[in-house]
C-alpha cells in the first residue's frame, strides 16, 4: 500500500509543487493557481489514502501450469491472462521506491507489443520464486511464442 | 576480401566456415551511373533556363534553383561512390552487405529471418533499367529501417536475388499467375476526396506559385486581375465557390497521385520457401513497387471503412501479420476500393470466409454508455464557447449535439464480434469502422476491463493481444455474460479462471499483507 501511495504522490507532489510556484511569483495567475491549489489540498490527501486502500483490495493475481492471471486497477479493473506457452521473458525488476520498500515487481512479456503484464508490490522472495517457477514451466511448455 | 579486413561490423558477420569463403561477392549495377548523368544535366537546365533566358539574379529565385542543381550532383555523387564501395553475396545461411567510403560497414542477414523482399524503382532506375532491392528482416520494432538495401541492381538480378530468397522457382516467374485481385479505373472513386485532397490543393497552388514567381509570373495578381474582370465579390458565395475549385484541383491532384502510385497493380500468389507461399502485389506508372510476403506469417486480415465514405463501400484491406508494423507497405495488399472486392480478396487470401459469419450484436447498454460521451462532448463544446458570450454556446451545443449523437449511434452500430471456426472476429469503430478477423491460434494474451460505468451498465471490454498487426484487437462494450465466453473462445487457458466474472480464485498480493 505504501508503494501505491509513494507512486501517487510521486506523480501528484510535483503537480502541486509547480501550481505553488506559479502562485508565489506568477501573481497574474492566482485568480485560477489559487483555487486549484485548495482543491489539491483536499484531493492529493485523499488520494494518497484511498487509492492504495482501494488497489489492495482489486489487486490480485495466480500462475497455474498453463497460464498467469493478473487483476489490477481502481477505478478502472483489468484482468489479465498470459498464456504460459506464449511468454517470452519472465522479469524481476525493482524500482527505488520498492527497494526501500522492500518490494519487488514481476513483469511477464509475451510475444504482443501491447504491453507486458506487471505484478507490483510483491514480496521479493515470492517473485524471485515466481519468476523461476515461470521460467522453468516455459521451458518446457511447448510453443511457438507468436 | 575476408571478413577480418572490415574495420567495422554493424552487424557481426558469423565465423566464416569453409564453404562461406569461396562465394563470390557480386556488385551493384553500374546503368544507374549514366542514368545519374542525365539527372545532373536535368538538375541544372532550370537553372539555366532562369539565368541565361530569363536574366533572374535576384538571390531569392536563384538560391532554390541552385540547390537543386546541387541535389542533382550530390545524387549523382553518392550514387557513384556507392556503386564503387559495395559489395554483396548470398551464402548458405546469410545475405552479407559491405559498403560505406569513410565509415566502412558489413552487414549479415540471417536468410531464415528475410521475411520480405521488395523491389521499387524510381523514375531514374526505370530509365536506367534497375531496380532498388530492399530485405526486411522484421526487426523493424527497434530500428524503424530495412535490415538492407541495395540501390541498385539490374532487373535481372534484382528478380534472381528474390527467388533465391524467398526460394520462388524460376521457371514458374515466366508464366503469369492469376491474379487475386488486379487494378480496376473504377477505384478512383474511392481515392480522389478526402481531407488529403484539400492538402494536395493547398500544395499544388503555393508549388504553382513559387514555381510560376522564379520565371517572372505572379499568380496572385493573376488571380485578382480575373477576379476584377469577372467582376466577382468577395461574397460567401464566392467564397463557397473557391472551396468547390479547391476540392476539385485537390481532387484531381488525387486521382493522378494514386494512379500513377496504383496502376498496374496485382495482387498474385506465387510459391514461395519450402512449399510455402508468398503474396506478391506489384504496383506504379513511373516508379514500379514489387512486395512479396511470406504467407505462414498472415494471422489474420482487418477492413476498415471510414464512415463519410460507408455509402460507396469504400474499403480499406490490410493483413495482420508477424514482423510487419501498420505503417509499412507490407500490410497493405489492397488499395482503397469498393468492399465487394475487398471481401473477395480477404477470403482468397484467407482461404476461408470468417468475415461472412454472422456478428453477435451488443447490447444496447453500450449505445447508452455511447450516449453518455457523446452528452459530455456536448456540454464541453458549450461550455468551452461560454465565455464568447451572447449565445454562442447555444450554437456550440446546436452543431454539437448532431454531430456526437450520431457518432456514437455510428459507433455502436459497428459493434460485434463473433467467433467463426478458427477466426475471431471484431468489429468497432465510430469514424473508422474496423472488421479484423484474428486466427485465434495466434492470440497470445486477454484482458477483460470495465470502468465504473462499464459496471453500472453491466458490460465489459474483452482486448485479445498478438504478436502481429496492431498488437491487440478489442471487442468493446459486450455483456459481461458473453465476455468470459469469448475470453476463453480466444484462449482456452483463460478457462480456469472464468469463476464470477475474472475475479477467480487467487491469492492476495505476496500471499501476506504488504507492509
Amino acid at each position: 500500500m505504501a508503494l501505491w501511495a509513494a507512486r501517487g504522490l510521486a506523480f501528484s507532489l510535483p503537480l502541486v509543487g509547480v501550481l505553488a510556484v506559479a502562485y508565489a511569483f506568477w501573481s497574474a495567475s492566482r485568480p485560477w493557481t489559487g483555487p486549484l491549489l485548495v482543491a489539491a489540498s483536499v484531493l492529493v490527501p485523499l488520494h494518497a489514502v484511498v487509492m492504495p486502500l482501494w488497489r489492495y483490495r482489486v489487486h490480485r493475481w495466480e500462475s497455474t501450469e498453463e497460464a498467469v492471471f493478473a487483476a489490477e486497477g481502481w477505478i478502472v479493473r483489468q484482468w489479465r491472462i498470459a498464456p504460459l506457452s506464449r511468454i517470452q521473458t519472465v522479469d524481476t525488476v525493482r524500482g527505488p521506491v520498492e527497494q526501500l520498500l522492500g518490494l519487488s515487481t514481476l513483469v511477464v512479456t509475451t510475444a504482443s507489443s501491447s504491453g507486458a503484464i506487471s505484478i507490483r508490490g510483491l514480496d521479493p522472495g515470492v517473485a524471485s520464486e515466481a519468476a523461476d517457477r515461470l521460467a522453468e514451466i516455459t521451458r518446457r511448455t511447448p510453443g511457438d511464442a507468436t | 576480401m575476408s571478413a577480418a579486413g572490415a574495420p567495422r561490423l554493424v552487424v557481426d558477420a558469423p565465423a566464416d566456415g569453409p564453404s562461406t569463403a569461396e562465394v563470390p561477392w557480386r556488385r551493384l549495377d553500374p546503368r544507374l551511373i549514366w542514368a545519374d548523368a542525365l539527372r545532373v544535366v536535368l538538375s541544372m537546365l532550370p537553372g539555366a533556363v532562369a539565368l541565361f533566358v530569363f536574366d533572374q539574379t535576384q538571390g531569392m529565385t536563384v538560391m532554390p534553383l541552385l540547390a537543386l542543381a546541387g541535389w542533382g550532383v550530390w545524387g549523382a555523387l553518392t550514387d557513384a561512390v556507392r556503386w564503387v564501395t559495395t559489395r554483396y553475396r548470398v551464402t548458405e545461411t546469410h545475405l552479407e552487405r559491405r559498403t560505406g567510403l569513410l565509415v566502412r560497414s558489413h552487414r549479415a542477414v540471417a536468410r531464415e529471418l528475410i521475411r520480405t523482399v521488395d523491389a521499387d524503382a524510381r523514375l531514374l532506375h526505370r530509365v536506367a533499367g534497375v531496380r532498388r532491392v530492399t530485405i526486411g528482416a522484421g526487426q523493424t520494432t527497434t530500428a524503424l529501417e530495412a535490415a538492407l538495401t541495395l540501390d541498385a541492381l539490374s532487373r535481372d538480378s534484382a528478380e534472381e536475388l528474390r527467388q533465391e530468397l524467398t526460394g520462388a522457382p524460376r521457371e514458374r516467374a515466366a508464366e503469369e499467375p492469376p491474379a487475386l485481385a488486379a487494378f480496376d479505373w473504377r477505384w478512383v472513386v474511392h481515392n480522389a476526396f478526402g481531407i488529403w485532397a484539400m492538402v494536395m490543393a493547398a500544395g499544388l497552388l503555393w508549388g504553382a506559385h513559387f514555381t510560376l514567381g522564379v520565371f517572372g509570373f505572379d499568380l496572385v495578381g493573376w488571380f485578382g486581375a480575373l477576379r476584377d474582370a469577372l467582376g466577382l465579390e468577395a461574397t460567401a458565395a464566392a467564397l463557397v465557390g473557391g472551396v468547390v475549385a479547391m476540392a476539385l484541383l485537390g481532387a484531381v491532384g488525387m486521382s493522378i497521385q494514386f494512379l500513377t502510385a496504383q496502376a498496374f497493380f496485382r495482387l498474385t500468389r506465387e510459391p514461395g520457401e519450402e512449399g510455402g507461399s508468398v503474396l506478391v502485389t506489384r504496383r506504379g506508372l513511373f516508379r514500379t513497387r514489387e512486395v512479396a510476403r511470406d504467407e505462414s506469417r498472415t494471422r489474420g486480415i482487418s477492413l476498415s471503412e471510414p464512415l463519410l465514405w460507408r455509402w460507396l463501400g469504400t474499403t480499406d484491406t490490410s493483413l495482420i501479420t508477424t514482423g510487419a508494423f501498420w505503417w509499412s507497405e507490407g500490410v497493405t495488399i489492397l488499395p482503397r476500393g469498393p468492399r465487394r472486392v475487398a471481401r473477395r480478396v480477404a477470403a482468397a487470401v484467407l482461404g476461408d470466409e470468417p468475415l461472412t459469419a454472422p456478428l453477435v450484436r451488443h447490447p444496447a447498454a453500450a449505445l447508452r454508455r455511447r450516449l453518455a460521451w457523446a452528452l459530455w462532448a456536448t456540454g464541453g463544446c458549450g461550455l468551452a464557447l461560454a465565455p464568447l458570450g451572447g449565445r454562442a454556446w447555444l450554437v456550440g451545443l446546436a452543431v454539437a449535439a448532431p454531430v456526437t449523437l450520431g457518432l456514437a449511434w455510428a459507433g455502436y452500430r459497428s459493434l460485434g464480434h463473433a467467433v467463426s471456426g478458427p477466426w475471431l472476429v471484431l468489429r468497432s469503430g465510430a469514424m473508422n469502422r474496423e472488421t479484423s478477423a484474428l486466427r485465434r491460434k495466434a492470440v497470445s494474451g486477454v484482458c477483460v476491463r470495465q470502468s465504473p460505468l462499464q459496471r453500472r451498465l453491466g458490460l465489459a471490454t474483452v482486448r485479445v493481444s498478438t504478436a502481429a498487426g496492431n498488437g491487440s484487437y478489442a471487442a468493446r462494450d459486450l455483456a459481461v455474460a458473453r465476455a468470459v465466453p469469448l475470453a476463453v473462445a480466444a484462449l482456452p487457458e483463460a478457462a480456469p479462471f472464468r469463476e464470477g466474472d475474472g475475479a477467480a480464485p487467487a491469492r492476495i498480493g505476496s500471499g501476506r499483507p504488504a507492509p
